[in-house]
This record gives structure tokens, sequence and C-alpha cells, in this order.
């Protein structure tokens, strides 16, 4: 039992993943709290879906699935800059959550348009785990897409590591950390920014594409939640793994994902009613909260 | 070393909150040549306008009406960070000038990047690293042996130096610099002005420098200029000011602002 609560939290873990990289991408590196995630994982999602469906390629439909999430980012980010227009308050959030829920709102109808209706089953249809299984001869279950997960999620995470400290990276990375001085430097910040929501929400859809494609069906309400989940995996793997760089704290929020989906497996074997896991989840991220604010005063006395 | 600009500024008028009752005319109708080469050291009273002129230079702030024209180009409608190509700034607050988390080598590469397209390169090229350890060194306060080490691990006078440092390395052809020692205990503002003194000297940029301290303002840069109510009231040259003293600064004040303030204090301390 113990090993079927592990296997699972990990396959889990790992696909969504790729969705805690990218929150973690705008609400610590960009300084952006981007609630446009619980729209492009569903978005990533139905893509993916409807060209599988359509008896498209799985490869092109999951990369088809990750570039509409590059979209939906761009679009976030473009209304941000419409929204902000004329205020040099670089930490005004308002704009920024408005943004966002305006686009995940607006995805909610775009999902349901992509899909023709409110879910798409793949149960008999060949998904990217399919082509491996055929590929590698073993049926893609348990410890095998384990490892599959991870050899992808170590790829996206070097890349994401290349990247970050390329010029445009670094100006990523110092967008959310003094956007006046990077202006100041001569960096259109508000392109930078844009780039940046692209590169996140690509990431948050390339895990609706794979969940999808994993559990064998993408439906419209998938992605809510997205953006409290991808918090916990941030905060968690910050607090039990540490933030000394930033190659390291890729790591730390995969793992945070990883952890916290071993405590919803464990919390649904204790008793806890599926439905009432959301609440159960606002509850791990305020206590993950406190526990660093904790730990300080425990340090200080 | 780069080329010294000249900046015309031509009527200059900035108005906040226009058409409302909370209406401020920050600048009104300031015109000034500033020579290439040129240092002027800038007072005024607290909200006399100077931080207002210094933002609308740089493009922080959209000017309401007049022309700014560097070099013979119109940047009145360029974009903050296109100017930046040209204008390096430090600004009052130590933590302002440089990305807090982020390391001292990667602030530095930023800060060599000034004004240039930036790709996927590798944002700290190794070979502008012996470099950046050389202009470190000039600092004399052991930075170029950290470059790991992330920048809010600095004090304030070290975080200044290297806002100073960053905005100087890729050689623009003006530097701003809005009361940047004003935060600083009076030793550590004392090292920064000399560094200041120092990098302005060896470039020749052009430097427009506020600051409440009049004593500074008369010790370095070769042009001194008084603000007050959003006017330039004084303008003084090399020359003239070589010749004055404090108490005589307060004296032209009040000839030139036909005003008694309370802020006789804050010019002699
Ligand atoms: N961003 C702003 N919004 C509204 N009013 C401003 C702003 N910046 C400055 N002001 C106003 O403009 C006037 C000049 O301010 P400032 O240029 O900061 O003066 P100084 O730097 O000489 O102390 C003041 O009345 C100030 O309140
Ligand atoms: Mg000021």
């Amino acid at each position: 039992m113990v090993q079927t609560v592990l296997l699972s939290a990990l396959q889990q873990g790992l696909l969504y993943g790729f969705m805690v990289l990218g929150v973690y991408l705008t609400f610590r590196v960009l300084d952006f709290p981007d609630l446009t995630v619980d729209g492009s994982l569903a978005l990533g999602g139905a893509v993916t879906a409807i060209i599988i469906t359509s008896g498209g390629s799985p490869w092109l439909a999951t990369v088809a699935g990750t570039a509409s999430g590059l979209a939906a980012g761009y679009a976030t980010g473009l209304l941000h800059l419409l929204l902000k227009s004329g205020d040099s308050n670089f930490t005004n959030y308002g704009p920024k959550l408005l943004a966002g829920i305006l686009l995940m709102t607006s995805l909610y109808t775009v999902n349901l348009r992509v899909m023709h209706g409110s879910n798409i089953p793949l149960l008999r249809k060949e998904t990217v785990f399919d082509q491996l299984s055929h590929w590698f001869g073993k049926s893609m279950t348990g410890w095998w897409v384990v490892l599959v997960l991870v050899v992808l999620m170590l790829l996206v995470k070097f890349v994401l590591d290349w990247f970050l400290h390329t010029e445009v990276g670094l100006a990523m990375q110092a967008t959310g950390d003094n956007e006046q001085m990077l202006r100041s430097l001569g960096v259109n910040t508000n392109v930078v920014r844009v780039l940046a929501l692209g590169l996140a929400n690509a990431l948050v859809a390339l895990s609706g594409s794979l969940v999808a494609q994993f559990q064998g069906f993408a439906d419209v309400g998938m992605g809510i939640g997205t953006i409290v989940a991808g918090l916990a995996g941030v905060i968690i793997g910050e607090v039990l793994f540490g933030v000394r760089s930033v190659r390291w704290v890729l790591f730390s929020v995969i793992g945070g994902s990883i952890v916290y989906r071993l405590l919803i497996a464990v919390s649904l074997r204790l008793g806890i009613a599926p439905t009432d896991l959301k609440l159960f989840t606002a509850v791990l991220v305020v206590v993950a909260l406190a526990l660093p604010t904790v730990r300080k005063k425990v340090i200080r006395t | 070393m780069s080329a010294a600009a000249e900046l015309v500024i031509q009527d200059l008028r900035k108005v906040f909150f226009p058409r409302t009752v909370n209406e401020v005319m920050a600048l009104k109708d300031v015109s000034l040549r500033v020579a290439p080469g040129d240092f002027i050291t800038i007072i005024g009273s607290n909200g006399s306008g100077k931080s207002t002129l210094l933002n609308t230079i740089a493009g922080t702030l959209p000017a309401t009406s007049g022309t700014l024209i560097l070099d013979g180009q119109d940047i009145t409608k360029l974009s903050e960070h296109r100017r930046a190509k040209f204008i390096g700034r430090v600004f009052q607050d130590p933590r302002a000038g440089t990305a807090p988390s982020m390391s001292i080598q990667e602030n530095m590469a930023m800060a060599y990047l000034r004004g240039r397209r930036r790709g996927l390169g590798p944002g700290v090229p190794r070979r502008i690293k012996s470099r950046m350890r050389e202009r470190l060194a000039e600092l004399d306060m052991g930075l170029e042996d950290r470059l790991t080490s992330q920048v809010n691990k600095l004090s304030g006078g070290q975080r200044q130096a290297m806002s100073l440092l960053m905005a100087t390395v890729a050689e623009p052809r003006m530097l701003l610099l809005d009361e940047h020692t004003a935060a600083l205990d009076p030793k550590v503002a004392a090292t920064i002005m000399e560094l200041t003194g120092k990098i302005v000297n060896d470039s020749h940029m052009t430097t427009m420098m506020v600051t409440h301290n009049m004593e500074i303002a008369l010790q370095w840069g070769n042009r001194l200029i008084m603000m007050h109510a959003g006017r330039i009231i004084l303008d003084l040259a090399k020359e003239q000011k070589a010749l004055l003293t404090v108490p005589d600064l307060v004296n032209k004040f009040h000839e030139a602002s036909g005003e008694t303030l309370a802020i006789d204090s804050m010019l002699l301390e």
C-alpha cells in the first residue's frame, strides 16, 4: 500500500511538476501572481485532446497544447500592459491580478469551444504514453511512467537553468527583482514580462497536456485550483529544500510538487473526502506560509 | 572614453494630476543648456522640482510640454529604456540601483549590456569577469572577491558604490545623480562622493547631481544650479561658484527667490 501511494504521488507530482515550475517563474522570479494558470492548464489538455481525437499525432498534440499555453501567457502579459498603462508603480498587483483573472475566465469559454463540449475522453486513443510503450516494449504504467517523466523533467529543468542564466534570462530575473533598475539599464521590461508569462504558461499547459493523456480525458474543470496547488508545491519545496540558488530552487519546487501530491494521497487514504481537497490544500498553503516565520522566530530566541 | 553629451532643455513643463484639485506644476517651463562635459550640482528646497527634472530627462516621467534635445536628437518622446542607452542614473535609495537577490557578477554583467539587445548568450560571459574584477577592485571594498555573493548581503555603502559603477561601466554619455549619498552615514557618503568625482573626472561624462548639501554643491562640479518652486532661480559658472561660501549661497537664495523660507537649517547643515 505504501508503494502505491508513493507511486501515485510521484506520477502526479511529476505530471504537475511542470506547472509548479511555471508558477514558480511567475510568482517568484517575475513577482507576478498569475491566475491565468487555471485556464492555461485546461487549455493545454483541451488542445491536446482535440488534436488526438481528430487523428493528429500525440507528439504534435503535446507541442500544440504547450504552445497554446504560450499564447495564453502572452495574452495575459499584453492585457496587463493595457491595464497598467500610465501607472508607474511597479509593485502594483492590481493590474497583474486582474489580467490573470480576465484570462482565466476567458479561457473557460475558449476551452469549451476548443473541445466542443466540456469533456473529451481519450481512452482508446493513441497518446504519447502509448507510443512510448510501443517503442520500448514496456507498458507505460507504474514505475515506467515515473522514469519517463523524470527524464523529461530533468530535460526541462536543465533547459530552464540554462535559459534563466542567459542575457534574456537574467533580465527576466531582474524584472521581478528590481524593474526600475533594469529599465534604467536600457531594458524594455514590458517585453521581458510578456515573454516570461508566455514561458510560464507554456509549462503549465505542458502539464495539462500530459495529465489529460495520462488520465485518459480532458475536462474543462481540470484546471480549477491549479494556482493554489502550484503555490503549495512552490512553498512546500522552498520550505523543505531551501532556496540557495536558482538552479537549486528549481529542484526544490519539483520536490515540493511531489511532496504535495504525497500529502494529498495520504490524506485521501486517511479518509478526507475528495470534495474537501481544495480546502485542505488552501489550509496546507497557509500552514506552509506560516512555517518560515515560525522557523525564524525559533532561531531568534 | 565616452563622448560627453550636450543636453538642451527648452520650456520643460511637468504637471502632476492636471485639471484636478491636486494639480501640481512641478516644472514651470524650465530652459537650460547643459554643455558637453558639464558637471552641474543642483540644490533647492524640498519639493522644488529637482527630482522631477531628472526624472523627466531620464524619461521615467513624460514631460507635459517642452523639448529635450540630446546631442541634436529630440528625445522628448523616447521611452525610458531607449534613453538609458545614453543616460546612466543613481538614486537616493541604495536598494534602487541593484537587483537584490541576484549576484554581484550578474548585476555587473547586466550593467555592461546597457542599451544593447539581450540574446541567448551567457548572462555572465567569462571574458568580462576580469574587467569586472578590475572595476570592483577600484572601489576598495573587497567586492571583487565576492562575485557570486547576493547583493542584498552588502551594506548600503557597498550597494551604492556598485550602483555608481553599474550606472557608468557601459559609459553612457550622461550621468544623473539624485541625492545619491543622502541615505548613507557621513563617512560612507564622503567615500561615495570621492568615488563619484573620480568616475566623472575619468570619463568626462556630462553629469547632473542633485544634493541637499551646499558644501558638496560648492566643492564639486563646474556649475551650480539652484531650483525653487519649479524654476531655476540661480545658475552659477565655475568662476562665480569658486568665490562663494555657504552663507553667500543662502543669501543668494533669499535674493533670487524673494523668500525667507525655513530651509536655512537644511541649507546650512
Ligand atoms: N510622482 C509624483 N506624483 C505627484 N506629484 C509629484 C510626484 N513627484 C513629485 N511630485 C510633486 O512635484 C513637486 C516637486 O517634487 P520633487 O521633484 O520630488 O522635488 P525635489 O526633488 O526638489 O524635492 C512636489 O510638489 C511633489 O509633491
Ligand atoms: Mg528629490
